[in-house]
């Protein structure tokens, strides 16, 4: 019903907008299923011409899809729509992307977007704290889960596993309050970084580990029905991705390509996003239930490009603190 | 007429009547077979070997002066053999259980040991830690639950051990008792007649003999082990127990142009690894052998007596831990709003089950793709395994190129499934020569890759049954002037078909719920039950993947009472469980 009135408002608010798109459009997601779904149906609503073949499932598989078809010479998808820039900029640098400059991003922060305009962000997905609400205490910072009540009780995703958790540990480490010292005094908890996101919702929620890093989605959306969860935006800040979507420099199709972004950027495809239950990148659009207004919402700085150049050392210190 | 005597009238009368009519049939049938493993098993292999290793073995040293990979290999080596062994003794005590003795409900106790292989090891894995975790929906009613941030007792080297071997033993289970099936019962009778005891006859007529099948069934174990990723994955990561194939996904996701190289190099090590056990089980295959024949004959059934009800109820007790436990708290799951909530008359909500059988198509076309694709399969490989088996009984150069495919088999299962899934887009995303036509994106190339995957499957059983035969019968048989065909069909095949149907249902139980050889190979529209339920749970729509895996192993029973009916029509010992 939401994405019949979701299409609806779309159709009605932009008619006769870059209707010319047709043909096949071939595009590799990460989003859960539900939304890549809701996203694909509302985008050929308004281009009824394109014909969309998705396909959904985790970074990692995704990309190890896509590195196996780079391999054999032949990339199948025309648009990738995965969860973080870091990834982007790895493509970008190998000249995997075709820039699409002419896209709208004047609403945008420039953060969050390339500037030669090889990607564009498309949501905000922070990485903050969960906690069970059977936990004695009610972490608000960083800071809270090195107390003692906290030892061994803290579930965190691993950079190894996921591009958030790899995030996370980007901005926080070259956080200058916080730092590798901060990620040393987690291991001295017994912080076990393990899996992805949804592992570390599951061990929270099911009270396997009172505590943990996940993205804000997860356990916002589950309290919503029920779950014995709560999120916090942490004093210190959240990291975030920004699931950008980006055209493949061997794209069969990029006019249907470019209509797809023009889509996500559009007022209509950010309000979608929030209507699933994410933190839109546009500015202009209100956080969904379970949010705090944006303004409550601090974003610490993160430099995606440093980040790549970065990665290897990262993960080998990682690895060196907490064992692998 | 003995084996010597048949040997000299085989001399004597080099060339069978019947192959001269068909000229190379033999031959031709032996050239398929062989192109079939090569193409399959070998050549997209080779094709990721030579993206990692194109510039000689430089990478695996390299790879080997890492402290993370040598701990992972040997890890491997451990929770492989460890499992592999808990496994044996588990599959085999529930065999000679329910095969020798007068237990009663067999056909439902064979029925219920089989059914935890239908539903995913990662499923298995979550289900478990659901069941002994502190909001176990299990074990919190009744008290038991461990208490709240509590370290998971799974979360352990034990931990991955246990589970492996609990989803392993229905493989062993199958293997011994396909070979208890095909053994003379006359044997038996005898040393029961001369007075030996029930264990004294166990330990020096049955165990020798079925001893081939119990290497065999060990030996599947572990290469399944070493290539095992959903168990080590949400249970070693936590204990920083990490083997090889989780090790390979951390490559993965690294994301880097060098990650397939890095993938290749590991898959390399775990396929040196299984050829290692795969050559060591030829050895102690060929010491164990024991030859003997006979038409598959009923079932023992020795009376326990006064051990009878203790025996039963070791029995259920095991089927109640492997089945019952993970079963309870998947469905546990499943009927809450979200993960997390207790279940309890008011929190019981049959929504997400009304979401998968009603709200999401992709269910029911998941469902016919693994059927599909598990079932073509299982057929093209049973039969498939009875070709090669005739030829591994035989000695002389077919005899060994034989051994060569089944050892190429062997490491194609070994090499977890991510990799074959890798190796078959680099081999099979070009467009087929001569048809000109892709198989990438199709239902087929999923088939093509349970074919390569799990052949070494189908070939085990009937790998163990070959070695008991006696080739005096195929001897006897040429002689009388029956062609390789001919033998085939009437000696050969009824004689392993029983160790065939029961590799062709190892097969399509694997296949049915396996998740990582279709994981980079599904496209929408060919979606498969296993990669469904990881896409679920990988989207944290947990109660969703739990409420499908309870689907999946109600659909499966309701299949494998169809094969059951089926069963009626078919020869003695094809369906395992009659």
């Amino acid at each position: 019903m939401r994405l019949v009135l979701a299409a609806a408002f779309a159709a009605a608010l932009a008619p006769g907008l870059a209707a010319a798109a047709s043909g096949k459009l071939v595009i590799y997601t990460s989003q859960p299923n539900a939304d890549a779904q809701q996203t694909v149906d509302a985008f050929t609503a308004r281009h009824p011409d394109v014909e969309v073949e998705w396909i959904r499932d985790g970074t990692t598989k995704i990309m190890a899809k896509l590195r196996a078809e780079f391999e054999a010479g032949a990339p199948q998808p025309d648009v990738l729509l995965i969860a973080d820039m870091v990834t982007m900029e790895g493509l970008e640098a190998e000249g995997r992307l075709t820039a699409y400059p002419e896209a709208d991003v004047s609403a945008y922060d420039p953060a969050i977007m390339d500037p030669e305009g090889h990607y564009f962000s498309t949501k905000l997905i922070t990485t903050g704290i969960m906690y069970n609400t059977a936990a004695p205490m009610v972490p608000t910072s960083y800071a809270d889960l090195l107390k003692p009540e906290a030892e061994d009780r803290i579930a965190m995703p691993s950079p190894l596993t996921s591009g958030a958790a790899t995030i996370h540990m980007a901005t926080l480490t070259s956080n200058p309050e916080l730092g590798w010292d901060y990620y040393e005094a987690l291991a001295d908890q017994g912080a076990n970084p393990q899996g992805g996101n949804g592992g570390t919702y599951r061990a929270v929620a099911g009270g396997e580990k009172l505590y943990g890093f996940v993205v804000d989605f997860l356990p916002i959306r589950n309290k919503l029905e029920g779950a014995p969860v709560e999120f916090v935006f942490p004093e210190e800040g959240v990291s975030a991705v920004t699931e950008p979507v980006a055209i493949l420099s061997t794209a069969k199709n990029p006019e249907a390509a470019k209509a797809f972004i023009d889509f996500l950027l559009s007022p209509e495809g950010q309000q979608l996003a929030a209507d699933q239950g994410y933190l839109a990148a546009h500015p202009a659009i209100d956080p969904p239930d379970g949010f705090p207004p944006r303004d409550a919402i601090k974003l610490m700085p993160f430099d995606p490009a440093a980040a790549l150049a970065d990665d290897e050392k990262n993960k080998l210190r990682f690895v060196d603190i907490f064992g692998g | 007429m003995t084996a010597a005597e048949a040997a000299a009238a085989r001399r004597a009368r080099p060339a069978p009547r019947a192959s001269r009519l068909i000229p190379g049939g033999e031959g031709l049938a032996f050239a398929a077979l062989l192109a079939f493993v090569a193409g399959l098993c070998g050549a997209p292999l080779l094709l990721l070997l030579e993206v990692g290793l194109g510039d000689g073995l430089a990478p695996v040293a390299k790879a080997l002066e890492s402290g993370s990979v040598r701990r992972a290999l040997w890890r491997s080596l451990e929770s492989g053999a460890a499992s592999a062994l808990l496994a044996t003794g588990l599959g085999t005590a529930l065999a000679l259980a329910i095969g020798l003795t007068d237990v009663r409900a067999k056909p439902a106790l064979v029925f219920l040991v089989l059914l935890p292989m239908m539903i995913p090891p990662h499923v298995t894995a979550i289900a478990w830690i659901q069941a002994l975790g502190p909001g176990s929906p299990v074990l919190k009613p009744l008290g038991l639950a461990p208490e709240l941030g509590a370290t998971h007792p799974l979360y352990s080297r034990e931990g991955v051990i246990l589970l492996l071997a609990v989803q392993h033993s229905p493989l062993v289970f199958l293997a011994v008792r396909a070979a208890l099936r095909a053994l003379p019962r006359e044997m038996a009778e005898a040393a029961r007649a001369a007075g030996a005891s029930g264990p004294r006859v166990l330990r020096r007529v049955i165990l020798p003999l079925i001893a081939p099948a119990l290497i065999a069934g060990f030996a599947l174990a572990f290469v399944s082990a070493l290539g095992n990723f959903g168990i080590p994955a949400l249970l070693g990561i936590p204990a920083r127990y990490i083997t090889l194939p989780v090790l390979i996904w951390q490559r993965l996701a690294s994301f880097g142009p060098g990650m397939l190289e890095g993938v290749a190099v590991l898959a390399f090590l775990i396929a040196c690894v299984a050829a290692a056990a795969v050559a060591v089980q030829g050895l102690l295959a060929r010491r164990a052998k024991a030859v003997l024949s006979g038409p598959p004959s009923a079932p023992l059934d020795w009376a326990l007596g006064r051990w009878r009800p203790a025996t039963e109820a070791g029995v259920w007790a095991v089927i109640a831990l492997t089945l019952v436990l993970p079963l309870g708290a998947l469905l546990g799951t499943a009927l809450v709003p979200t993960y997390g909530v207790d279940l309890s008359v008011e929190t019981l909500t049959l929504r997400h089950f009304r979401e998968i059988v009603f709200g999401q198509s992709v269910t029911w076309r998941a469902f016919g793709n693994s059927v599909l694709a598990a079932g073509g399969a299982s057929a093209i490989l049973a039969g498939t395994a009875l070709g090669l088996g005739a030829f591994l009984a035989r000695g002389g150069a077919r005899g060994r190129a034989a051994g060569a495919a089944a050892g190429v088999a062997d490491l194609a299962y070994a090499v977890p499934g991510l990799v074959i899934s890798i190796a078959f887009i680099l081999a099979f995303i070009r467009p087929l020569p001569l048809i000109g036509v892709s198989l990438y994106g199709t239902l087929w190339i999923i088939l093509l890759a349970y074919l390569a995957a799990f052949l070494a499957i189908a070939l085990k059983p009937v790998g163990a049954a070959v070695a008991q035969l006696d080739p005096a019968l195929d001897d006897a048989a040429r002689v009388a002037g029956a062609g390789w065909g001919r033998r085939l069909r009437r000696v050969f095949a009824p004689m392993t078909a029983p160790a065939a149907a029961s590799g062709a249902i190892l097969v399509f139980l694997t296949a049915y719920n396996e998740v990582t050889v279709s994981a980079l190979l599904w496209s929408s529209g060919h979606e498969t039950v296993g990669t469904v339920i990881f896409n679920y749970e990988d989207g944290g729509y947990t109660t969703l993947a739990s409420a499908m895996s309870a689907v999946t192993v109600a659909l499966t029973a309701l299949l494998m009472l169809l094969l059951d009916r089926l069963g009626r029509r078919l020869p003695p010992g094809v369906v395992p469980w009659r």
